[in-house]
Parts: C-alpha cells; structure tokens; sequence
C-alpha cells in the first residue's frame, strides 16, 4: 500500500505497528533541518510546493517504488511552509520482509524525491534573511 | 488565439517577479517557444538554469503543442527532502 501526502504543519508521523507477521523490517526515515547552511546559521527552511503537483508526483513515485523493489508498504509525508531546526520536514517508512529491498528501495526513493517533486526551499538566517537552500544530499 | 497560464515557482518567481501570467499566443505555439519568451522576460535572470516543462501538472517534452486553457509551469531544479 502507499500513502503520500504533502502536509503544511507538524508531522504527525506514522506509527509503529507489532501485529505485522510477514515484515521483518520496518525502516523509518526522519530528514530534519540541520542549524547551518553554507557555513551560515539558520533558524529554519521554508519549503514551497507546486500545489497538487508536488503530492501527485510523491504518489507516482512510491508507487513506483513499490513496483520496482519488493517491498509490502511505502508511506510517506513532506511538510511544506516554515519548517524550524530540528524539526521533521521529510518522513518515510517503508514495511518489507527483508531488511535490503527496504534500504535500497529508501535510498532510491528519497534520491529520485529530491530529481523529480515540485518542492523547493529557502533557508532563513538568524537576521531574518532568506538564501536559497541547495543541499543535494 | 490560445490562452495559456503559467504559474510561476521558485527561481522563475524570482526571476520575473510574479506567481502567475495569463498569456495569449498563436495556435501552434510550443512549449519551447514559451520558454523562450519566458526567458527573455526575465532579462538574463534564468541564464544557466535548467528548467523542466510541466503542463497541467505532469512534466512533458519540450516540444509539446499548447492548447487553450493549458496550465504550464517551468519548474527549476527542486529541492524537497
């Protein structure tokens, strides 16, 4: 199964599960907002979305996740609008039997995430200026 | 006459200073004809940046026939995560 969605506000992440019998991994992915860009301290990054676009394209991509590694679930969240340092802006969990197909399937998913969704994100300074933010990590 | 949307993120809403134009061109008219005319508004601004032809929401080739009503975004390297 997938879920995506694009969400303006805090996270509300998705939960652990014991009743699963057939996953023996659950692997969870938290991207967070690290307190320098450049060198420089920030206080936060402001993402923007191509609205409708962006969530329709996350959806396109998990479900192609889904179908070119072996993988049971893929769910994921981007926030959007001011996100504060240390705050979650990016959650993925993916479900599967085995713990390799999982790790490959988030690697790949997250790579192709920051190729392909319509999102982009300024970082704030501590003066209140904004720079663009260009980490490709 | 066609008529033609173009949201604008980013780079380009920087670069022309605008979230949306509403756009009028010949019948036949492509989308790299419309980037073309879109670069040239942003006076040099979108030099060296590499843009990606969205048309009602889904990327597209360049060379796409517009038709009316069409909604078109160039969309500027992204950076989600």
């Amino acid at each position: 199964m997938v879920k995506a969605e694009i969400v303006n506000g805090p996270i509300d992440f998705f939960p652990s599960e014991d009743s699963r019998q057939q996953d023996g991994a659950e692997l969870i992915f938290n991207g967070r907002v690290r307190a320098t860009e450049h060198g420089e301290n920030i206080t936060a990054l402001e993402y923007e979305q191509y609205e409708g676009m962006a969530e329709a394209e996350l959806t396109q991509l998990a479900e192609e996740a889904m179908n070119k590694f072996p993988i049971h679930d893929l769910f994921c969240k981007h926030r959007i609008g001011k996100v504060d340092v240390g705050e979650t802006s990016l959650h993925v969990s993916i479900w599967s039997k085995h713990r390799r197909e999982g790790l490959d399937a988030m690697d790949w998913f997250i790579l192709e995430l920051k190729k392909r969704v319509p999102i982009w994100k300024w970082a704030i300074l501590q003066n209140g200026s904004r720079i663009p933010s260009e980490c490709n990590h | 006459m066609i008529k033609i949307t173009v949201k604008c993120f980013s780079q380009v809403r920087y670069a022309l200073g605008i979230d949306i134009l509403n756009l009028e061109f010949e019948s036949g008219t492509s989308t790299s004809q419309l980037e073309k005319f879109i670069r040239g508004k942003a006076n040099g601004k979108l030099d060296g940046i590499s843009l990606r032809i969205a048309l009602n929401q889904k990327y597209v080739p360049d060379e796409t026939e517009l038709q009316d009503g069409d909604e078109v975004a160039f969309i500027p390297p992204v950076q989600g995560g």
